[in-house]
């Protein structure tokens, strides 16, 4: 191979073998055909549902999938490297009752908004420590936290739901609306750009991928893959902690149960996401567009007046569609 | 009886794994079959086994054409497998285990216990009358040799007359391997052939009738094991011709070493033992031995060694106090492994990011934050530089053939670097890469030796590393021997250095 270096070191393309190419276009098709089937929907419910194409639903769409988005933004990160987070939903739940708890008892607002991600910091240090140090794997570890924070939830509420003389600089959070858009949309485009920024941008970013990808192949790079594994699993921790305290924001009121949902509809985002862009990889790019297909499917079916137990069966076959879809055109083993 | 194959080709994609093999086994016999990794043992026992149906070729039974399909067909024909990494339930006792699947029961789903403990019993005492083993006791409290011998009973069940043996004493300490041995030996008395893998060339002497040689795929040669030496046997697996010395004019001959850069005393690891080892700047070292041998180890052991029993590692005068990637990376010791895609690269990542990998901070317009248009221009110049064949930077290194992944697995190490590395390892440099880019890659290695690194190489590629190495030293069940110094390079002179015999 004595032929001279190629015009800017790129020679023919080495021939990529045929198996490989079908994978290629079949990647390529799916890169694209979960948002076409996002704006089918869309088209789909504006013909058919009468209130679903309004500038005010709209809104409402945007305002109802922030909260989602931002736990899905942490789980992507945990994803990212290969870590699972199943203790976001009750993390968000925890954090929605420490910031109105310390608020009804007059502690300033900054204080609340610390402590409460004060609290997604320590699970997600705890989570991190069980994962990397003692071994456990992410999948059981944070599960366990999740039951153990559903307890602590109710010990420290009663059970009871915490309201009343929140200050309304709290309350705009999550019912404001800034040039008539809510804020929780601007919170969630800034978290948006902030995570992908971090995760596209940063050497920080492309070395949870890295560890994600091939941990073995990452740290004989030399790069410290405990350290990253336990940087993302914190991350999800506090995304989760910070959508809690704009849920009770939202709300008005601290809920015992409120953010159990994120959970599954997180993942679900999450998964939907690993079909776009990069296929079997979370990215946040793809993160957002699920958390759109969740909260236009669920806005539309909620318009069409179906019941929520239906919608909890289309989420879980959308799970399964879209597992099924990664798994079976890309190389990725999930568990 | 006998099982003959004839002419026994494998295709696997890309490779051939086994070329026009003629051998045949008897149920007379201990068979010993031996070669490096990547010889093709494993696939010819595997056709043996019915785990797989040769692309060509054609296999007999007492004269009688057979075509094993499946493992279940070689065993209706008396042809048993028991596989390197065991097969037992180990919560089961050993007459669970012999008779697994196969457990007498009343009325279709009751196992009896007294039964199933009689039988296996019987079973035991039929082929090893004079062995007591503790059927009851769950296998795994159980010795080793007494699992391989419980897993052998159970796969003599039936009418048996072929049992393969991979890799049989790999796992057993050395006091248990002598009771297997005993076992082995019996069996052709009793009308059991018995096809034996393993690495231990002693074990093969031992135990042996015939042995078998295989290389590359190819058959050596079949021949008596009476009289046959440890030498000979390693002498046959790796001897592959001389060729040419393939840089024209031999630098070696004006290069010395320059300073230490590295030193390394007392340094013990699992896998091997080293009294004292050093490399200087300019240096090629060498790393040879069989499998298994601990070159390898030892050589990725100075860039990463988590377990690390004891010993010192000086670099460049200075005492390493904990010898861990990042922080080797950091000290200017690169570390190029062998399995690129499992230890170096992402295949669904880009040449790109790939390259970034050791040294993103190359591509970063402000500290930690990446600009992929300097990343690509990065890029670019290493691929130049390597001659890498890709369609762009962006092209998944998963579909770059193997000479252009090995290239990119190196190219992590340049870019960025700025010669900043002192010390670069290699295992298994140009490990399943064409011929050209084997050049390319030694010559690189070269040019990084002339620009001052240390570059130590260990391979089972013999000419690679004679054609390469200003010094070799050559390592024999996990003990480094003595330094072989250039010219005094051969074949013959590396066989006789990993056998064990002086040099």
């Amino acid at each position: 191979m004595s032929a001279p270096p190629a015009a800017r070191g790129a020679a023919p393309a080495a021939a990529p073998r045929a198996g490989e190419a079908g994978r290629r276009r079949k990647q390529l098709f799916l890169r694209y055909s979960t948002l076409v089937v996002l704006v089918l929907l869309f088209a789909g419910f504006s013909l058919g549902v009468d209130r679903f194409l309004t500038t005010s639903n709209l809104l409402n769409i945007l305002q109802q999938i922030s909260m989602l988005t931002i736990v899905a933004i942490g789980l992507t990160f945990g994803f990212a490297a290969r870590e699972m987070d199943l203790s976001v939903g009750f993390m968000a739940g925890l954090a929605g009752l420490i910031g109105p708890t310390l608020l009804v008892a007059g502690w300033p607002l900054p204080v609340a908004l610390a402590a409460g991600l004060g609290a997604g910091l320590a699970v997600g240090t705890v989570n991190a420590v069980l994962v990397t140090l003692v071994g456990v794997p992410s999948l059981i570890a944070t599960l366990a936290m999740g039951s153990i924070l559903f307890g602590v939830n109710f010990l420290i509420s009663g059970g009871r739901a915490i309201y009343g003389g929140l200050p309304e600089s709290y309350l705009v959070l999550g019912q404001g609306r800034l040039f008539g858009i809510p804020v929780l949309a601007f919170l969630m485009l800034a978290a948006v750009l902030v995570a992908w920024f971090v995760m596209e941008r940063t050497i920080f970013g492309r070395y949870v991928y890295a560890v994600g990808g091939n941990l073995k192949a990452a740290e004989l790079s030399g790069i410290r893959g405990r350290r990253y594994r336990q940087m993302a699993l914190v991350i999800s921790s506090l995304f989760a902690a910070l959508a809690g305290l704009l849920l009770s924001a939202r709300l008005g009121s601290g809920q015992p149960n409120a953010g159990q949902d994120y959970l599954l509809d997180g993942l679900a985002t999450v998964f939907i996401g690993m079909t776009m862009f990069r296929p079997g990889t979370a990215t946040i790019a793809g993160t957002f567009f699920g958390a759109l297909f969740i909260g236009v499917i669920n806005n539309g079916l909620n318009l069409l007046g179906l019941d929520t137990y239906i919608q909890s069966i289309v989420k879980g076959v959308i799970i399964i569609v879209a597992v099924a879809i990664v798994s079976r055109t890309t190389k990725l083993k999930l568990l | 009886m006998a099982i003959e194959l004839d002419d026994i080709i494998v295709d696997y994609p890309g490779t051939r794994a086994l070329d026009r093999v003629s051998v045949a086994f008897r149920t007379d016999e201990v068979h010993g079959l031996i070669g490096e990794n990547g010889a093709g043992k494993t696939t010819l026992v595997s056709i043996l086994g019915g785990g797989r149906l040769p692309t060509e070729g054609r296999m007999r039974l007492d004269g009688a054409e057979v075509r094993l399909a499946s493992p279940g067909e070689a065993l209706a024909r008396g042809i048993a497998h028991v596989s390197q990494e065991g097969s037992l339930v180990p919560g089961l006792t050993g007459a669970q285990n012999i008779l697994l699947g196969a457990e007498p029961r009343r009325l279709g789903v009751v196992v009896r216990r007294a039964a199933l403990r009689a039988q296996a019993q019987a079973m035991l005492a039929r082929w090893f009358p004079d062995l007591t083993i503790d059927l009851d006791r769950p296998v795994e409290t159980l010795p080793y040799a007494d699992q391989k011998i419980i897993e052998i009973v159970r796969a003599l069940r039936g009418d048996i007359r072929i049992l393969i043996l991979d890799e049989p004493t790999a796992t057993l300490p050395a006091r248990e391997k002598e009771r297997l041995w005993a076992i082995i030996r019996r069996l052709p008395a009793q009308g059991v052939g018995v096809v034996l893998i393993s690495h231990f060339l002693s074990e093969i002497l031992a135990l042996s009738d015939r042995i078998t040689v295989l290389r590359d795929g190819r058959l050596v040669r079949t021949f008596a094991a009476a009289g046959a030496t440890e030498g000979e046997l390693t002498a046959l697996m790796l001897q592959r011709g001389h060729g040419p010395t393939e840089s024209g004019v031999d630098r070696r001959r004006h290069r010395r070493a320059g300073d230490r850069v590295v030193e390394v005393s007392g340094w013990r690891i699992p896998e091997a033992q080293v009294g004292a080892f050093h490399i200087g700047a300019g240096e090629i070292v060498g790393l040879i031995g069989l499998t298994g041998s601990g070159h390898f180890a030892f050589a990725r052991s100075l860039y990463d060694a988590p377990d690390l029993e004891a010993g010192t590692l000086r670099l460049g005068g200075e005492a390493v106090p904990r010898v861990a990637a990042h922080e080797m990376r950091r000290r200017g010791v690169a570390f190029i492994p062998d399995h690129r895609m499992i230890h170096s690269l992402i295949g669904d990542w880009s040449a790109r990011e790939n390259l970034a990998m050791v040294h993103p901070e190359a591509g970063a317009v402000a500290p930690g934050i990446l600009s992929p248009r300097r990343e690509t221009a990065e890029a670019r110049a290493v691929m130049q530089r390597l001659s890498v064949k890709a369609s762009s930077p962006e092209q998944a290194v998963g579909e770059l053939s193997g000479g252009n992944k090995q290239k990119i697995s190196i190219g992590k190490w340049l870019y960025g670097a700025g010669g900043r590395y002192r010390l670069m390892i290699f295992v298994e440099p140009t490990e399943g890469v064409d011929i050209g880019a084997k050049r390319e890659i030694h010559d690189l290695l070269r040019r990084l030796a002339d620009d001052g690194a240390a570059i130590l190489v260990a391979s089972s590629d013999l000419i690679e590393i004679a054609d390469l190495a200003t010094r070799v030293v050559s390592f024999v069940n996990g003990q480094a021997l003595g330094d072989l110094e250039w010219p005094n390079f051969s074949e013959q002179s590396f066989i006789a250095a990993m056998s064990g015999a002086t040099a």
